[in-house]
């Protein structure tokens, strides 16, 4: 099957024009199924690390996003055991003018900017908003541990 | 043909139907352990069918998803023991030459597909009435 001319070009401005920072490759038999790393952000628990995730393009992708799961081992509030994100452009705040870049973009600011309101570790979120220091203290432990460069 | 979807994402599906109880009422799965990021083993059950010798019994299965799931099909072990021709008497294995939708495994099938089918089979007129182990008792 064809691969739509909007994917090929998202895919052709990712490997001429790489975000700093993020590497989004596909895998060469299945056009839809992208390797990613995202570098932790500087003055975040998750600086140093590089995560890795993984990215696939549905059949109605631009109309329903894309889905993407961390397939580094991270402590967040908001990515749960299974490398789930909980993001809203992942889900209701998606509209076909974001792209892979844009979302890529959106999960690395998520790690410089944990919401323990909207949680979906439930008990990752409960410790970080009773105790946020030792929170992030595992979470800079976690980075060590599984996401070292 | 539409976009193939890759194993993990496959099996995010899977894990969201089951633990929603999307799926038929007499079958269940869900993940081993909650912290496995490969999704490699499951657990499933099967309520017995009515008018059959399995009545009221309850059998739990281990199902291991490969890398090379859903290519292929994943490996079921019955852990509670029964007495069924597509069953491994020793070790409780099923038997991939034995039961249909195993021997023509096709992508789109899950584990689900499969637990119906082995509930199904255990029904058919040639195996309700076949003699079972004590209940509980496990290989």
């Amino acid at each position: 099957m064809a691969l739509p001319k909007r994917i090929i070009k998202e895919t052709e401005r990712l490997m001429a024009e790489p975000v700093p920072g993020i590497s989004a490759v596909p895998h060469e038999d299945n056009l839809r199924y992208f390797d990613v790393t995202i570098d932790g952000p500087s003055q975040s628990p998750y600086e140093q690390g590089t995560f890795k995730l993984e990215l696939f393009l549905p059949d109605d992708y631009p109309m329903t996003p894309p889905k993407v799961r961390f397939l580094t081992k991270i402590y967040h509030p908001n990515i749960d055991k299974l490398g789930r994100i909980c993001l809203d452009v992942l889900k209701s705040n998606w509209s076909p003018a974001l792209q892979i870049r844009t979302i890529l973009l959106s999960i690395q600011a998520l790690l410089g900017a944990p919401n323990p309101d909207d949680p979906l570790a439930n008990d990752v979120a409960k410790r970080w908003k009773e105790d946020q220091n030792a929170a992030i203290q595992t979470a800079r432990d976690w980075t060590t541990q599984y996401a070292k460069k | 043909m539409g976009a193939k979807v890759p194993r993990n994402f496959r099996l995010l599906e899977e894990l969201e139907k089951g633990e929603k109880g999307l799926g038929a009422e007499a079958c269940s799965y869900g993940l081993e352990d909650g912290d496995d990021l490969l999704m490699s083993n499951w657990n499933g059950t099967i309520l017995g069918p009515p008018h059959s010798v399995h009545e009221n019994r309850i059998y739990s299965l281990r199902i291991h998803c490969g890398d090379q799931y859903p290519d292929v099909p994943p490996d079921v072990i019955f852990i509670t023991k029964i007495n069924l021709p597509c069953v491994d008497a020793k070790n409780g294995k099923v038997d991939a030459t034995k039961l249909p939708c195993l021997v023509q495994w096709k992508r789109d099938f899950t584990m689900e597909t499969i637990l119906i089918e082995l509930r199904r089979y255990m029904a058919l007129p040639q195996h309700k009435k076949l003699p079972q182990p004590p209940e509980g008792t496990q290989f």
